[in-house]
């Protein structure tokens, strides 16, 4: 059992000695020494007392520092920089109010699995515990929500522990750490400690456990791939991409899955779960093999547990051996790289009624945009703008019905190129996430699709848009409401609206303008071509204000305790 | 239904708060616990009460970073 402790090995910058080693140095510089040493670029941050020696350290260092308008701006950017490049996202706040406000953040990385650092200052060592100014104990806070944390208590400690924690969120399955950083021990001066070496690597999946596999695969009539958000951690989308292939198995993805299987792929379905394709649904219902690739078995994604894929026995495949048999039972778990384990999993299938039954699913089921009236229906739009943009986009979305859209309409070439807060299904995180994303692709163009709920929740960071020039646009889904809730209480609450008008919503595109940003508008459907065109040629920052039916909802709909074959919104 | 376990833990700050905040988060309830460290590391005794499975549990400690070795040591 080798759970967290499979550090893969990092970077060769890592591998090579610090670049000021043997200096006495404060714990300040040790910090930044040791971030460039791993080759850190971009910071994310905001100033404050507790942190103050770090700012001071800053002005000397070849680290670029973007200075966001709210802590969670910082944390979610730095997680959309992490999402993008697949490097750790840094992020640092001073202690007290801006860590707090970091926590989302954290929350957001754990449970998405995004390898992040987040760098707090605190109180000086001799004050903590006497509830100081800003003194809080984030350290405790944060510990359900990150993978690992420190408190450095010791200046020659501060450059071996950057080095660590990368290491650890960014190896095996990767997440969010903490190092709370005393202020005393910011300016304190020392010789940096030597740095452990953190050399594992995960587990090689047994020969033995892969025989059982290949004996279920030689006998499975109907066996699908359910791929999650594992496979563009891991950077397995070739190997997942040519199992498929050689195979001939039909895939079905998860919200972060999306992106793994070659969108073009035949015997791709789409994305499974509460508002997933419906053949995606009930291919899983009629699998008798669910070979899981990296996902988790999330209820979103599953609907009614008891009743998901009720007749398939179980290969599950990950990074993070307890995920294994937490939620589903598997036949046979295989734990390990699945950069390693997917080409040793291939083996030969008799499939193919299987097959043709799921191309019969997949066209049955097609997405259609013939929706009536003058309007602008969303999804077309989506659709639209990502097969007009191809494989340059990534888009980071938000969280609502309009994130729900994306994951349905938008074509997403490989996993980097769609950002959605799964996990936490976080408000706020689509504009952040797309200038932390912009930032660690400069040659991408990044779309962040939002709604008029979730912009407001992080709307200052249109501040750090304009005064880096980041070239996002934003397309900003206005149905004047918190649709999503909307629908739901529609649906299931006897349509008793409550608290989710929002007709009273700023001028978007005024409000942009206030901050630097080009902006401009459009509410028919004959506006669609021209807004596309405008957002994929205009250099720099923009946003298209596009107005919306309030009434539209999101199809299909897998009610909540039901079988992901019982969905709303679609005749079986 | 009830599990033992033994944990050894790296001696480091917060490692006994994330073992117990880990058990107590993931469902199942510490009936009795013994601790003792010396310079390196904790021992701990775990006696726990709860209905999910306690290999699933070993697995969320074991990948705690601050978790040298779980063992299982008893279930009844
Ligand atoms: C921070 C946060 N608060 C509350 C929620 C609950 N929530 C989920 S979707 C949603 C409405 C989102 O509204 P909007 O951004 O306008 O998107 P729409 O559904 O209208 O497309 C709300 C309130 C959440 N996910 N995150
Ligand atoms: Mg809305």
């Amino acid at each position: 059992m080798d759970g967290g402790r499979d550090h893969r090995n990092t970077s060769a910058a890592a591998a090579a000695a610090p670049a000021r080693a043997g200096a006495v140095r404060s714990g300040a510089q040790h910090l930044l020494d040791a971030l460039e040493a791993e080759g850190v670029d971009t910071i994310f941050g905001y100033p404050g007392g507790a942190i103050m020696p770090v700012y001071d350290a800053l002005v000397d260092s070849s680290l670029k520092h973007i200075l966001v308008r709210h802590e969670q701006g910082a944390a979610l950017a730095a997680d959309g920089y992490a999402r993008a490049s697949g490097r750790v996202g840094v992020c640092l706040a001073t202690s007290g109010p801006g860590a707090t406000n970091l926590l989302t953040g954290l929350a957001n990385a754990y449970l998405d699995s995004v390898p992040l650092l987040a760098i707090t200052g605190q109180v000086p060592t001799s004050l903590m515990g006497t509830d100081a100014f800003q003194e809080v104990d984030v350290f405790g806070m944060s510990l359900p929500v990150v993978k690992h944390s420190y408190i450095v208590r010791r200046a020659e400690d501060v450059h071996a522990i950057v080095r660590e924690a990368i290491a650890i969120a960014t190896s095996g399955r990767p997440g969010p750490v903490l190092i709370d950083l005393p202020k005393d021990v910011a300016n304190a001066r020392a010789v940096a400690r030597p740095v452990r070496q953190i050399v594992t690597r995960l587990p090689a999946a047994a020969e033995a456990r892969l025989a059982e596999a290949h004996a279920l695969l030689a006998r499975a009539k109907k066996p699908l791939l359910y791929v999650g958000g594992g496979v563009g951690i891991a950077g397995a989308e070739r190997e997942l991409r040519e199992f498929a292939r050689l195979t001939g198995i039909p895939a079905v993805a998860t919200l972060k899955g999306l992106g793994a299987c070659d969108p073009d792929d035949a015997h791709y379905l789409g994305m499974l779960g509460m508002h997933g394709n419906p053949a995606a649904n009930f291919a899983v219902q009629e699998c008798d093999l669910l070979l899981v690739v990296g996902a988790r078995f999330d209820d979103r994604a599953t609907g009614r547990l008891a009743s998901f894929a009720p007749e398939a026995r179980v290969i599950h495949l990950d990074a993070d051996a307890a995920e294994l048999g937490k939620l589903r039972a598997c036949d046979v778990g295989l734990v390990g790289d699945l950069r390693e384990m997917l080409p040793r999993l291939v083996h030969p299938v008799a499939i193919r009624p299987w097959q043709r039954r799921c191309r019969v699913l997949r066209q049955q089921h097609a997405w259609r945009y013939d929706a009536p009236g003058e309007g602008i229906y969303a999804p077309a739009l989506l659709k639209q703008l990502s097969e007009a943009g191809g494989n340059r986009l990534i888009v980071a979305s938000d969280v609502g019905q309009h994130q729900m859209w994306v994951a349905q309409h938008w074509r997403v070439p490989y996993t980097a190129a769609h950002l959605s807060s799964g996990g936490l299904g976080t408000m706020g995180f689509g504009l952040p996430a797309a200038i932390g994303a912009q930032l660690a692709r400069p040659g991408a163009t990044v779309v962040c699709v939002s709604g008029d709920g979730s912009i407001m929740m992080n709307i200052q960071e249109l501040a750090t848009l304009k005064r880096y020039n980041i070239p996002v646009k934003i397309v900003l889904l206005d149905n004047s409401s918190l649709g999503m809730v909307r629908q739901w209480q529609e649906l299931f609450f006897e349509r008793r609206y409550s608290e989710v008008d929002l007709s009273d919503n700023p001028d978007f595109a005024e409000l942009a303008r206030a901050f630097g940003i080009p902006s401009f508008a459009i509410e028919r459907r004959d506006q669609v071509d021209g807004a596309v065109q405008r957002l994929l040629r205009e250099p720099g920052p923009l946003l298209c204000h596009v107005r919306i039916d309030a009434r539209e909802n999101v199809w299909p709909l897998v009610p909540p305790g039901k079988s992901n074959g019982e969905m709303m919104g679609c005749a079986a | 239904m009830s599990c033992s376990l033994v944990l050894a833990l790296d001696r480091a700050e917060g490692a006994l708060l994330r073992v117990l905040g880990t058990i107590e988060r993931r469902g199942w309830d510490v009936l009795a616990v013994n601790a003792a460290s010396d310079a390196q590391a904790y021992t701990v005794n775990l006696t726990l009460g709860g209905s999910r499975d306690p290999e699933i549990l070993c697995r969320q400690l074991q990948r705690l970073v601050d978790v040298q070795e779980v063992r299982l040591v008893g279930e009844g």
